[in-house]
């Protein structure tokens, strides 16, 4: 083994500017940090620090705790370095000690309350602060703490992937120095460091407050190295605070502090940690009984899916107008701060760049700057050091001014729209025109609006957290588009994700070893890793857990490769709630892929790519003809695509606006987006023979996916929904199922599924997996034909006409059989007689309607099935696009009532 | 191998025993549990509810209880920890002095806060000023200039070549007459006297020379940086106008031979480029070009101020400082110098023309060398560390035994960095040391070289170097062993690892496009050529031209 490390770069962080806002909330950043590169011999890509830092870092944004600065977002910018936005206020500690008094006992006791808080809420969590010190402690607006760079310890795995160490010389525990750096720079005491405990938080504590209660810094201008030493040497004392105001001259102050103090003082600075108290225990401690009882604990608000009841702690004032009081117009203030953070980035909000101006990023011309030599293992020596690669831990603040500017039109209404009336969605705010006017721009520039981006984000978090009360608006919502800051809860709702998630999740064994391991193991390190959190080694750890979680939930079904890559968007975007991730797969198979991953699932795909192949043909025959005629099947190149829903082939980006439109269709629109990508690529497929398209699709070409949307909603949209009936989908769900009583979705005509729909006489029959194979062209059932023919049985009308495809049936019986009773509407084409020996239609009367309604969807009418696939099958030879057979034939429709005699006439 | 192998791992075992009642009878439950606690504690608890089988009215008080459990035992494992660490302290078995010093060594070294404030440096400050005047309207006059101190570099080694060729040439005449004489007025010893005088004469001759282009390169190169500096203060203050025309001196020399020369040459060069994607899903775009040509094209300039030249000259200049920096991977034995070979060739190019940002080739080389012998030692000091957790194969023995036979010597993988701002297209040299492993034909992807390779592109990613040069076969003469099997082989290999190489440098740099330029000698025949043209596109993915066909 060997670690040869690198210096590369650093990282640092920045911060958003000021809500002005009355409590003086800003988004800060900056911390600098340097990054070592580890090379590691097991064949895979090395993963770089600044990525590892990035993954753990995840976890910091679910830390919310009112005496914890919130973390919004780390990036990674070129040379590893690293920008963290995190909360930031302007006052800390600093300031009492910059004016040199001292602090009353009340507030320091205050201040040791409020951070003690903090500390037990990150222990709890199991985390530890490490660099407390009195540029870290900030103040709010109202004199509450809010502990700042309270995720470093975290997020740099405790200091060892980067090379500075973590803490500040004064405040250091003396445990914490004997320990000694996590990089000595002699590496032979190395990598067997335990991580520092949540005990050396709290002598930190005690070193702060003890500079409060005197009012001077300690152990100012002396060398670290002697810093250290004396704090080492403490151990000797009896009486630690008294040493230390000895030492500093300010025995006077510490003897005229109350008792209460004192104590807490001598708590904090016991030298020995195993007599030192931890947060929690000091926490309880009766120096603070005075204190304790005037804030209430700090409770964690209730997820959208838990068990209990979410408004159990709502309390409403008697009169309601209070709660309006007190608003002065800043609404945007009132978002979250992640929210006010993904919309101040596309305001034009550019960290990079804006650290750049504030003249901390500066490197030198990387000519100047190559090391001298390198070894084999890629050791490099003889390379200055930058000073740009130096942990630079100052903060930023980010202005909000120029996204305010942005939002100066938005009203307030905006900000709350009424759910309840459906009318006032978009209609109230004064930039309707605007709106509408936005809303019917592309996609990818939607996405990129700031106004247009506020208000969706608005809408849907108010629909979100009414979910699933709000059900059904969310899918009225989503078929707009879907705002990517909510992404992963509006597919959660589109899913139908309820219940208590977590509880379920914690219930299945995800450590125990399962003989799919090793698969998932050498499958992961291949998936999707050219994105940032799916490479880090926290993002294979999730990944890891939540497919094993998959497995063994679902013992009937097994792991097939390509679940990974199924699994990677639900991963990203509930990275840091594996079981709303782990819920929303469990959702998603059984709608769209379901008994795909049966130990032997080829029936199910075999039946599933021969509709596919029809679908070709009935969209595309001339596409299906080449393709059929050089021999290259779906078989060899459309598995992956469904096996995982396109996710294996089309980069993260892709796939959530495929998914955003996927999610809203039924189980059979899968097949439209299949045949949408093959029409993009038509002409290239065309020109070419078998082994060119084998080496086109091995590694698919661009696509642009935004057509591919469009035109699969267009394809779907002309597909009859029983065309693509299979055997083997999903059995229709049974009646009185929980999620579909009450709020159900809305059952339109694209959303619901042809399984879910009830079964009747009409319907269409399974039929044998060769048979189907046979067939060219798809069936479609007799229902569908009445529906789409606009036949009624009864006297009602079930549906307007639009938005259906216009329909032509052709009734290939004998004409003597077709005048005892045919569809209305049907010309006849006998099939004795309609193709000439070469395969051209004969010319007639009746084969010119069919030639000028050449487009419509085609039904073939006959007494037998196969007479009408072969006559199908004609027509798709010679190019008849959307061809399909009446299931069961013209016996199909005797029962109806609804054949006619033709009137003499014709 | 884990990189934690040498961790010295304390997991301790502990018991946790939890009770309860269902119904009338006590269960107690034991579970040996691993500290420190790598798992999250609720996935704990879901197991051992499964796997225990246990009643759900107890799951609230197993979870605190376990929870509990958990927290006190790694709070003491902490204070054990910490408190054995300052018992080694009061012990004296750590020194406290040296803990101090690794502590404030650690801080000075990587925090801006406690690092010694940054001594100016006269080099960047000169590389800011040249970034910004060439960027501006005196970039001609700055060519101009280089282009002049240029010509007359070339007239002295004109001179210099005269010269010795004059003398060689009389040397010969009397070695002639004196062989001639051989055998009646001369002995053996007389011949051989005279041709040890011939070869010191001849080594006066180029020393003489050599201090004379040292000298001359050394005025200019200090002239030039006044030159610029004073360009670039005056040309911040807006009142006085300097326009100092520099005007191109034309060359003395008549070379309308080598004009000739240099147009059959690039007549001799093929290339061929190509676009590529790289990536399963997410793709990054990146150019390709087979070229054939020999690898000192790359650094030699033309002689005269064709336009193109400058135009080169100029894109060389204006990227010099930037971010996209051109690098060459030129393949050396194991020695730092620049006495025989392709080294000694380079080290003539590289004095065509006088380096006026970067120190001369020989001064570069001997910070090398230094910096080799202190990597040695580093690397053995803490390989001595290491010995009790010995490492794998004997293989590395071997190279350490290598190594203690002569440690200023590099190993195969290995390479050290040259920078040049001389060179007509390259600015950064990789001398990639090779052994003549890479002559036989079956070297694989684990071999020193392809290492040195992913090492030299990780460089190019963290440097900015985005147009890097590769010598395909990894030689840069073609021998009669390399057959076309031996060439379409190697080629495989090194296409195949580069490609590997460049996805993994995605990650690190997030698929920054980049040119890599694959040399093959100018030897090989054209027919070879276009067959390893013709392997490329099977082995990358070109990118398909884009059709555009109006819609019907």
């Amino acid at each position: 083994m060997h670690i040869a490390k690198k210096r590369t770069s650093f990282l640092f962080a920045v911060a958003i500017q000021s809500f002005e806002h009355d409590d003086r909330r800003a988004l800060n950043c900056v911390v600098l940090l340097l990054l070592e590169l580890s090379t590691c011999d097991n064949g895979l890509p090395l993963t770089p620090n600044s990525i590892k830092i990035l993954g753990r870092f995840q976890l910091l944004k679910t830390i919310s705790h009112p005496r914890l600065c919130q973390y919004v977002d780390i990036t990674r910018g070129k040379h590893e370095r690293l920008v963290v936005v995190a909360e930031h206020y302007d006052n800390s500690l600093n300031d009492f000690q910059k004016m040199g008094q001292t602090v009353s006992p009340d507030r320091v006791l205050q201040i040791a309350y409020d951070a003690l808080e903090g500390l037990d809420f990150m222990n709890k969590h199991g985390m530890v602060h490490r660099a407390l010190s009195a540029h870290n402690v900030l103040m709010d607006g109202k004199g509450r703490v809010k502990l700042a760079k309270c995720g470093l310890y975290h997020m740099t795995d405790h200091g060892k992937d980067v090379d500075f160490p973590i803490g500040y010389p004064s405040y250091l525990a003396p445990e914490v120095i004997a320990q000694g750096t996590v990089h000595p720079t002699d590496s032979s005491q190395g990598d067997n460091l335990m991580p520092t405990g949540p005990k050396a938080d709290v002598w930190s504590l005690g070193v702060l407050l003890f500079e409060l209660c005197v009012g001077r810094k300690l152990l100012q201008n002396i060398e670290i190295s002697e810093k250290l030493k004396f704090i080492i040497t403490l151990g000797c004392m009896d009486d630690i605070v008294t040493v230390l105001a000895e030492e500093h001259g300010c025995l006077d102050a510490i003897k005229d502090l109350p008792k209460n103090i004192l104590t807490l003082l001598r708590k904090c600075l016991t030298f020995l940690p195993s007599r030192r108290p931890t947060p929690a225990d000091l926490l309880v401690d009766p120096v603070f009984e005075g204190v304790s009882c005037l804030y209430s604990p700090f409770q964690q608000p209730v997820s959208l899916f838990s068990s209990s009841l979410r408004c159990a702690h709502l309390e409403l004032p008697e009169d309601i107008r209070q709660l309006c009081k007190g608003e002065d117009e800043d609404y945007l203030g009132e978002r979250s701060i992640d929210e006010v953070y993904h919309l101040w980035c596309l305001a034009g909000g550019d960290l990079e760049k804006e650290l750049t101006n504030k003249g901390i990023i500066q490197s030198k011309p990387p000519v100047c700057t190559p090391p001298n030599f390198l070894l084999e293992d890629g050791e490099a020596f003889g390379q200055g050091r930058d000073r740009s690669f130096l942990l630079d831990d100052t903060t930023v603040t980010l202005s909000l001014c120029q996204l305010k500017n942005r939002l100066k039109d938005v009203s307030g209404e905006a900000y709350y729209p009424l759910l309840e009336d459906e009318q006032s969605i978009l209609s109230q705010s004064v930039s309707t025109n605007d709106l509408s006017c936005t809303s019917s721009l592309p996609l990818i520039i939607r996405e990129r609006d700031t106004e247009y981006q506020l208000i969706r984000i608005v809408l849907f978090d108010r629909l979100l957290k009414a979910y699933p009360y709000k059900k059904t608006h969310v899918w009225k919502e989503a078929r707009v588009d879907i705002p990517p800051l909510c992404r992963g809860l509006a597919w959660a709702a589109l899913l139908g994700v309820e219940g208590d998630i977590q509880a379920r999740y914690d219930t299945i064994d995800k450590d125990t070893p399962i003989p799919t391991d090793r698969q998932i193991e050498v499958d992961i390190p291949r998936c999707h890793q050219y994105d940032e959190l799916l490479s880090s080694p926290q993002g294979h750890r999730k990944f890891r857990r939540v497919l094993k979680a998959w497995v063994v939930s679902h013992p009937d079904l097994v792991y097939w490769q390509g679940l990974d890559s199924l699994c990677a968007p639900f991963l990203w975007l509930n990275f840091n709630n594996e079981a709303l991730a782990y819920a929303c797969m469990s959702a998603f198979i059984p709608k769209y892929l379901y008994n795909f991953f049966l130990k032997d699932n080829s029936h199910v795909i075999q039946e599933y790519l021969t509709v596919f192949s029809q679908m070709i043909a009935f969209h595309d025959p001339d596409l299906s003809n080449h393709l059929n005629e050089i021999g290259f099947i779906p078989d060899l190149y459309a598995i992956p695509w469904f096996l995982t829903m396109f996710t294996h082939v089309f980069p993260l980006h892709k796939i959530f606006h495929l998914w955003d439109t996927l999610l809203l269709g039924n189980s059979s629109f899968p097949f439209c987006i299949g045949v949408a990508i093959l029409q993009q690529l038509r002409d290239r497929l065309l020109a070419n023979g078998f082994n060119e398209c084998i080496l086109l699709f091995s590694d698919l070409p661009e696509i642009d996916i935004e057509r591919c949307v469009r035109d699969s909603v267009n394809l779907f949209c002309w597909t009859p929904k029983s065309a693509t009936y299979r055997q083997h989908a999903q059995p229709p769900k049974a009646q009185g199922d929980g999620s579909n009583n009450g709020f159900g979705k809305t059952s339109t005509y694209y959303s619901t599924d042809y399984q879910d729909m009830p079964k009747s006489d009409l319907s269409r029959e399974p039929l044998a997996l060769s048979d189907l194979k046979a067939e060219v062209s798809p069936r479609i059932s007799a229902e569908d034909l009445i529906d789409l023919c606009e036949l009624t049985v009864g006297a009602q009308t079930k549906r307007s006409k639009t938005g259906k495809p216009k329909i032509l049936a052709v009734d290939i019986r004998s004409i003597e059989d077709f005048g005892r009773g045919h569809i209305s509407g049907s010309i006849n084409i006998p099939y004795s007689t309609a193709f000439s020996p070469d395969g051209e239609l004969v010319q007639c009367p009746a084969t010119g309607i069919l030639q000028s309604f050449r487009g419509r969807v085609i039904v073939i009418i006959s007494h037998s099935m196969k007479s009408a696939a072969m006559f199908a099958e004609h027509l798709v030879k010679v190019n008849y696009p959307r061809v399909t057979t009446l299931d069961g034939g013209i016996n199909k429709m005797k029962p109806t009532g609804l054949l006619t005699v033709p009137s003499p006439q014709i | 191998m884990k990189k934690n192998k040498g961790k010295i791992n304390v997991t301790t075992e502990k018991e946790f025993v939890f009770k309860f009642k269902a119904g009338k009878s006590d269960c107690i439950l034991n579970v040996p549990l691993q500290f420190p606690v790598q798992e999250n504690v609720t996935d704990l608890h879901g197991r051992l509810m499964l796997l225990h089988k246990i009643p759900c009215f107890v799951e609230n008080e197993l979870k605190s209880t376990l929870s509990s459990f958990i927290e006190r035992e790694t709070i003491q494992d902490y204070d054990r920890e910490a408190e054995l660490a300052l018992q080694r302290l009061t012990d004296g078995e750590v020194d406290i002095n040296q803990l101090t010093n690794t502590w404030a060594k650690a801080y000075a070294e990587t925090t801006l806060e406690h690092a010694r404030p940054e001594e100016p440096s006269w080099d960047e400050d000169f590389a800011d000023v040249y970034h910004e005047l060439i960027h501006s309207s005196a970039s001609d006059t700055l060519l101009n200039l280089e282009h002049n101190y240029f010509v007359s570099i070339s007239e002295l080694i004109s001179e210099r070549d005269m010269e010795l060729k004059k003398l060689q040439e009389r040397q010969a005449a009397e070695m002639d007459k004196v062989m001639q004489e051989l055998g009646k007025s001369m002995t053996d010893h007389d011949v051989n006297a005279v041709a040890s005088q011939h070869f010191d004469a001849q080594q006066v001759l180029e020393n003489k020379w050599a201090n004379e282009l040292k000298h001359v390169t050394h005025i200019q190169k200090q002239e030039y940086q006044q030159w610029v500096i004073k360009l670039h203060q005056d040309m911040q203050n807006p009142n006085s106008t300097i326009n100092e025309e520099i005007k191109v001196q034309p060359s003395q020399r008549t070379e309308e031979s080598e004009q000739g020369a240099r147009l059959y040459e690039e007549q001799q060069q093929l290339e061929e480029s190509f676009t590529i994607h790289l990536g399963a899903q997410l793709k990054t775009m990146h150019n390709l070009r087979l070229v054939r040509a020999d690898v000192l094209d790359f650094c030699k300039h033309r002689r005269h101020g064709s336009s193109g030249t400058k135009l080169r000259r100029l894109q060389t200049a204006l990227s010099l400082y930037s971010s996209s920096l051109c690098g060459l991977v030129l393949l050396v034995d194991n020695r730092v110098n620049s006495y025989s070979g392709i080294k000694r060739d380079f080290a003539t190019v590289s004095k065509e023309c006088t380096d006026f940002h970067f120190p001369r080739l020989e001064e570069q080389l001997d910070v090398v060398q230094q910096v080799v012998l202190y990597a040695r030692a580093h690397r053995s000091s803490k390989h001595k560390d290491q010995l009790e957790a010995p490492r794998n194969g004997c293989s590395n023995e071997d190279k350490n035994k290598n190594l203690e036979r002569n440690s200023s010597n590099i190993l195969p993988g290995e390479f050290y960095i040259s920078r040049h701002s001389n060179l007509s297209e390259v600015h950064i040299v990789f001398h990639l040391c090779v052994d003549d492993n890479v002559r036989s034909g079956n070297i694989t992807a684990r071999d020193p070289a392809i290492m040195g390779l992913r090492n030299i592109l990780k460089v190019c990613c963290t440097h900015d170097v985005t147009t890097i040069t590769i010598p395909l076969l990894l030689v840069h003469d073609m021998s009669e062993e390399m057959t076309i099997p031996w060439c379409l082989k190697r080629a495989e290999l090194v296409f195949k690892c580069v490609k590997g190489f460049m996805m993994e440098m995605a990650s690190w740099d997030g698929g920054i496009s980049r040119t890599v330029q694959f040399l093959v000698p100018q030897s090989i025949s054209e027919e070879m050529f276009y067959q390893l043209s013709n392997m490329l596109p099977q082995i990358f993915r070109v990118s398909s031209t884009l059709t555009l066909t109006s819609k019907h």
